[in-house]
C-alpha cells in the first residue's frame, strides 16, 4: 500500500518536475544563449493557459485554441525582444531583466482586466482514461504531457548538438562578437531563439493547464520561479541541468506535500535547493567558470 | 576591376577616429599585406571591409558587387572571409564543429564534406583530435584550425588579422608555406601582419598604416629598404616627409 502510494507521488512529481523543466530549459536558452534573465517566460507560460481557455470559452476547436495560444506566446515573445532586450544591448544586463520583468506585469494585468483574477476551471480535455499498472494510476493526460516534455527536451538537445543552426546558436553562447566575424547573422537568429523559449514556456502553460485543469492571471509566477530555481540548482547554462533541477523540485515538491505537510513544502523544496548550492555552488552540471569574457 | 576595392573609408569609435580616407585594392590572385604600429587601425580596417564595424564615409566593392551596406554574413556568403585577430577559435565546440561552423552559410553539402576531408589531409594534427574540444589544441593548431574554418567558407578573399602572433618560429614559417601555397592555388589574401620582414617577402603589394591613414603604399621590396617604415613602427609617424 504505502509502496504503491510513493510510487504514485512519484509519477505526480516528474509530471509536475516536466513542467519546471520546461521553464527551466527556457530560461536556460535565454541566459545561456542571450546572457539574458527573461523575466518575461512566466508571462508566456500563463499565456499559453490563459490564451487556450479564452478561445476555448469562445468556442473554438481546441487544437486550434492550443495554436493560437502558442502563437500569441511566441508574438508576444517578438515584442519583448524588440522592446526590452534589442535597445539595451550594450548597456548593463540588468536593465533588460527589469524591462522584461515590465512585460510580465503587462501581461497579467491585461488577463487580469479580460478574466477577473480568480482561478478559471480549464475544460477537461482527455476522457478521463486511466492506465493502471500494478496499483499505480497513470491518467492519459499526465503520460502523454510527460512523454511530450521529454521529447520536447531530447528533440531540443538533438538539435543544438547536432544541427547547422545549433552550433551558430552554441557560437553565440560563447562569444558574440566572434559569432558576427563568423558571418553568423545574429539578427534572425536572436529573435528564433525568443521564439523557440517562448514557446517552451507557453507549451509548458498549456500542459500545467491541461493537467491541473486551472489557469488564472498570475499562474505564471510560482512556476516561473521554481523554472528559474531548478535552472540554478541544475547549473546555469546546461539543458541538463534544467532538465534535472525541474524534475528534482516537481518531485521534493509532491513528495513533501504528501508525506511532511502543505505548510512546509516551500521550507523543504527551497531548503534542499539550499543545500544543494551549498554543497554545489555552480549547480549540479555547471562546470565552474567556463564562459569566455572578453 | 579588382577583387577588392576600398575607396576612401573612415571609421570612428565614438571621439577615436580609427581610420581616415583609406583606401586600398586587392586584386585575383593577390597577396597584399598592411603593415602598422599597434592601434594603427589595422584591425578596424578588417572588420570594416567585413562589415562588422559600421563606415561613417567612403565605399566597398567586392567581385564588382557595391557591399558597402551588405551585413557580414552576405559578404561572407560572397567570399570575403576574416581569419580574426587571437585566431577566435571556439572552445566550447570541437575541432570538426569548429571547421563545420565555417561552412555554416552554405547548402553544398556534399563539397563541403569534401573540402573537410581535403582540410583534414592538410593539417592531420587537426584530424587527429577531430572528435575534442579545440580548447586543446596548441596555439599553432588553433592558428590552423581558423584558416582550415576559413577555408570552409569557400572564400575568395581571405583576409588574415596578424596570424603570425604567439607562434613559435617553426609554426611561422609553415603559416607563410600554406598562405603562400593557398594564393598558389588562386586565393587572393589580404595580411595584417606585424611580422613586417616575413609579411613583405610573401606580398606582392603592401601598405601602411599609421594612425589610421595610409601613408605607404607599393612594392613591398621599395618599402622593405625605406626607413620610414621603421619609423612608422617607432610611433614617429608624423615626422614623415613628403
Ligand atoms: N571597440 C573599440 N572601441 C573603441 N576604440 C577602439 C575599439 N577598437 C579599436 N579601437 C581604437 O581604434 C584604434 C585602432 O585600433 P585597431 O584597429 O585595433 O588597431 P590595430 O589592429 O592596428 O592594432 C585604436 O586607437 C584603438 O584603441
Ligand atoms: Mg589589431
Amino acid at each position: 500500500m504505502r509502496g504503491s502510494m510513493l510510487a504514485q507521488q512519484i509519477v505526480n512529481g516528474l509530471m509536475l518536475g516536466a513542467i519546471y523543466m520546461l521553464m527551466a530549459v527556457a530560461f536556460t536558452l535565454a541566459i545561456g544563449v542571450l546572457n539574458f534573465l527573461n523575466f518575461s517566460l512566466p508571462g508566456l507560460f500563463m499565456l499559453g493557459g490563459m490564451v487556450a481557455y479564452g478561445f476555448i470559452k469562445f468556442g473554438w476547436p481546441t487544437l486550434f485554441a492550443f495554436a493560437a495560444a502558442l502563437a500569441v506566446a511566441a508574438l508576444v515573445s517578438l515584442l519583448v525582444e524588440r522592446f526590452a532586450y534589442r535597445p539595451m544591448q550594450g548597456g548593463d544586463p540588468e536593465v533588460p531583466l527589469v524591462s522584461s520583468l515590465g512585460f510580465l506585469v503587462l501581461l497579467e494585468n491585461l488577463m487580469l482586466i479580460y478574466f477577473g483574477s480568480d482561478q478559471q476551471a480549464f475544460p477537461a480535455l482527455v476522457p478521463d482514461l486511466n492506465l493502471r499498472l500494478g496499483g499505480l494510476v497513470i491518467g492519459i493526460a499526465q503520460l502523454g504531457s510527460l512523454a511530450l516534455s521529454v521529447l520536447l527536451v531530447l528533440w531540443l538537445s538533438w538539435f543544438l548538438s547536432s544541427t547547422s543552426t545549433g552550433r551558430c546558436i552554441r557560437t553565440v553562447a560563447e562569444n558574440r562578437d566572434t559569432a558576427v566575424l563568423m558571418g553568423i547573422d545574429t539578427g534572425r537568429l536572436v529573435p528564433m531563439l525568443f521564439i523557440a523559449s517562448a514557446l517552451l514556456a507557453a507549451v509548458a502553460g498549456l500542459l500545467f493547464a491541461v493537467n491541473y485543469q486551472q489557469v488564472s492571471p498570475f499562474m505564471g509566477e510560482g512556476v516561473g520561479f521554481k523554472g528559474v530555481a531548478a535552472m540554478i540548482v541544475g547549473g546555469m547554462g546546461s539543458i541538463w541541468g534544467a532538465v534535472l533541477g525541474g524534475l528534482l523540485i516537481g518531485l521534493a515538491e509532491v513528495l513533501s506535500i504528501s508525506f511532511i505537510g502543505a505548510d512546509v513544502v516551500n521550507i523543504t523544496v527551497y531548503g534542499l535547493l539550499l543545500v544543494i548550492l551549498i554543497l554545489r555552488p555552480q549547480g549540479l552540471l555547471g562546470r565552474p567558470a567556463t564562459r569566455e569574457k572578453l | 576591376m579588382a577583387l577588392l576595392d576600398v575607396s576612401g573609408i573612415s571609421v570612428s569609435y565614438g571621439r577615436v577616429n580609427a581610420l581616415k580616407d583609406v583606401s586600398l585594392q586587392v586584386k585575383e590572385g593577390e597577396i597584399v599585406t598592411v603593415l602598422g604600429a599597434n592601434g594603427a587601425g589595422k584591425s578596424t580596417l578588417l572588420k570594416a571591409i567585413l562589415g562588422a564595424v559600421p563606415l561613417k564615409s567612403g565605399g566597398i566593392t567586392f567581385a564588382d558587387r557595391d557591399v558597402t551596406r551588405a551585413q557580414p554574413h552576405k559578404r561572407i556568403a560572397e567570399g570575403l572571409v576574416l581569419v580574426p585577430e587571437g585566431r577566435r577559435i571556439l572552445i566550447s565546440l570541437t575541432v570538426e564543429e569548429n571547421l563545420k561552423l565555417g561552412a555554416h552559410m552554405r547548402r553544398d553539402g556534399t563539397a563541403i564534406a569534401g573540402e573537410m576531408d581535403a582540410i583534414y589531409a592538410r593539417f592531420p594534427n587537426l584530424a587527429e583530435r577531430r572528435n575534442m574540444l579545440a580548447s586543446c589544441l596548441s596555439g599553432g593548431e588553433q592558428q590552423m584550425l581558423a584558416i582550415g574554418r576559413a577555408m570552409m567558407a569557400k572564400p575568395r578573399l581571405m583576409m588574415l588579422d596578424e596570424p603570425s602572433l604567439g607562434l613559435s618560429p617553426l609554426f611561422v614559417q609553415k603559416l607563410f608555406e600554406l598562405i603562400v601555397e593557398l594564393n598558389r592555388d588562386g586565393l587572393a589574401v589580404l595580411l595584417v601582419e606585424q611580422n613586417t620582414g616575413k609579411a613583405l617577402s610573401v606580398a606582392h603589394r603592401a601598405t601602411v598604416l599609421e594612425l589610421g591613414r595610409v601613408t605607404m603604399a607599393g612594392d613591398p621590396k621599395t618599402l622593405a629598404d625605406d626607413p620610414r617604415l621603421q619609423a612608422a613602427y617607432l610611433g614617429a609617424g608624423e615626422a614623415t616627409p613628403a
